[in-house]
């Protein structure tokens, strides 16, 4: 635990996009996301190269969990069975990217491919923009993969093991899988983006990584992954609301089909959580405050394309706008999980345990605040290329 | 030597114990000065240690914000070398000091020049540079 509280005293180098908000220029929500390494940052530790792809720049910590607590992940493992991979879908029952898609094996293939591709072109650049940032964010699947297997306690140990978190990872593995897949096939279908790039921007992100400093701790690694799924599940709703007000019904199923996927996973992450509250209500409120002192990162935020080194800011700008994705959300999310986990009634805890419960609690108004501030006085940005969209411009 | 201890004194209660260095070079400064004669003239001897430094008004006033806002005992001193981040300030902290200085002020900060704070003394100095434009 000692570790954890000098990594919330950690000085953090201070870059331009992390310390403040977007108060008068832009009224994207990327205070909230992590900071990354961008060509002109003084504090770049080597010289960055232009045209390379943005690296984590905070110092990476691991292990933070004291070996006495990854027990209690061995100890778990039998509630883990009933209450967790109850949440799994069976294979049998899943939909697959093949039933929102045109049927190859049809004589009426070419006319599912034709109406799909005249739905896409009543949907606008802007649109497409998110949806492909949301689309590549999927397809670095293996690096969330990853990140679950650096948690102790928790982690896969053969990529075949047999303990519940394993069987939960490789099956959650699997059915994020096909959302990647899905959003792939119709956006190559559509027409109305550049594949390659799209391609290059994930063979970019795959390679990138991410480190959401979690530090091998899984208090910090499901607090994260709860996060994390409320927020896709938010944001797919919205694309699902927004194909649809753009007349492509078809588009609007498949963006809330992945919705209610990660409803689900959201619930089974969250449940470990509040028993891990229930468990070791101190160590988990500790936790939960140092993930949002640092700022829950977004999984995509070191993307590139060979050519925008602020594509990530640029794309969670059009979120933004869009009202996909937004400030409001992350304090609507948090304050959600605060709700979820009664975190405001917690007893007991240490003098630093009530600090992190005071400091969760009373966090969401002032996200609220700071982004009612930035809206309020949001100058118009101006538009920008995507290469995505064969550098056709989107307002931002 | 009395009217200078007057103004070292006051020059003390503005000043910093973080570095006990930092206090004492203060404290030679204003006495090296005041050798001069200029007894009755506080406000030069402020004026000549830091050229173009805001009014010690500003200071204090930005002094209180950031009190309030990371919560400090009444024990913890906070001058204009106080550094946000030794003071325990997160980067919210810093914005929502930024955030009630603009509202204290009327002032607008953008947020290149906010970037550029990092101290007590920075944040008066960009606050009167700011009202001086108005």
């Amino acid at each position: 635990m000692a570790m954890k509280l000098n990594a919330i005293h950690f000085p953090s180098p201070k870059f331009p996009s992390f310390a403040l908000p977007p108060a008068a220029s832009c009224r994207s929500p990327r205070f909230f996301m992590a900071s990354t390494l961008r060509s002109g940052s003084k504090e770049a530790e080597t010289v960055k190269k232009p045209f390379s792809p943005p690296r984590e720049v905070h110092v990476q910590v691991t292990h933070s969990l004291p070996p006495q607590k990854v027990e209690i992940f061995k100890s778990m493992e039998g509630w883990a069975e009933e209450n967790i991979l109850v949440h799994l879908k069976p294979v049998e029952k899943c939909w697959q990217p093949q039933d929102f898609l045109p049927d190859p094996t049809s004589d009426g293939f070419h006319d599912q491919v034709k109406e799909l591709r005249e739905r896409a072109r009543e949907i606008p650049d802007d649109y497409f923009v998110v949806l492909v940032g949301d689309m590549i964010t999927e397809e670095a699947l293996p690096t969330y993969q990853t990140m679950l297997n650096t948690l102790d306690g928790v982690r896969d140990e053969t990529g075949a093991s047999s303990t519940p978190w394993a069987v939960w990872t490789r099956a959650w593995t699997a059915e994020e899988n096909r959302h990647g897949d899905l959003l792939n096939k119709y956006l190559y279908l559509s027409g109305r983006v550049d594949m390659k790039q799209i391609e290059k921007t994930i063979q970019y992100l795959i390679g990138s990584g991410m480190d959401p400093r979690t530090e091998n701790n899984p208090y910090l690694g499901f607090i994260y992954t709860s996060f994390q799924e409320r927020a896709t599940f938010v944001s797919h709703g919205n694309t699902a609301r927004h194909a649809r007000d753009h007349g492509d019904i078809k588009l609007a199923q498949i963006c809330g089909t992945i919705a209610s996927d990660e409803k689900r996973h959201e619930t089974a992450y969250t449940k470990i959580v509040e028993k891990l509250f229930e468990i070791d209500p101190d160590g988990t409120v500790l936790a939960f405050a140092d993930m949002m002192k640092k700022k829950i990162s977004m999984p995509a935020h070191l993307m590139f394309d060979g050519r925008d080194d602020k594509l990530f800011d640029h794309f969670s700008a059009v979120a933004q706008r869009l009202g996909v994705y937004t400030a409001r959300d992350y304090a609507d999310i948090l304050e959600h999980l605060v709700a979820r986990w009664k975190v405001e009634n917690i007893t007991g805890l240490s003098a630093d345990g009530q600090k992190a419960q005071d400091y969760v609690c009373g966090l969401p108004p002032r996200i609220r605040r700071l982004e009612e501030r930035a809206q309020g006085r949001a100058k118009q940005a101006g538009k920008l290329p995507f290469s995505w969209i064969y550098d056709r411009e989107v307002q931002l | 030597m009395a009217s200078v201890t007057a103004s070292s004194v006051k020059f003390s209660s503005v000043s910093c114990l973080i570095k006990q260095n930092q206090v004492s070079n203060l404290k030679k400064a204003s006495l090296s000065f005041t050798g001069n004669g200029s007894q009755s003239r506080r406000l030069p001897v402020l004026r000549f240690r830091i050229t173009c430094a805001a009014k010690p008004e500003t200071v204090k006033k930005v002094v209180d914000i950031v009190r309030k806002q990371l919560a400090l005992p009444e024990d913890r001193d906070v001058c204009g070398e106080s550094k946000f981040s030794v003071l325990g300030a997160d980067s919210l902290d810093t914005v929502e000091i930024v955030m009630g200085l603009e509202e204290e002020f009327g002032i607008c900060v953008e947020e290149e020049s906010a970037q550029s704070i990092s101290t007590v003394q920075e944040a008066a100095d960009l606050i009167e540079e700011l009202l001086e434009k108005k």
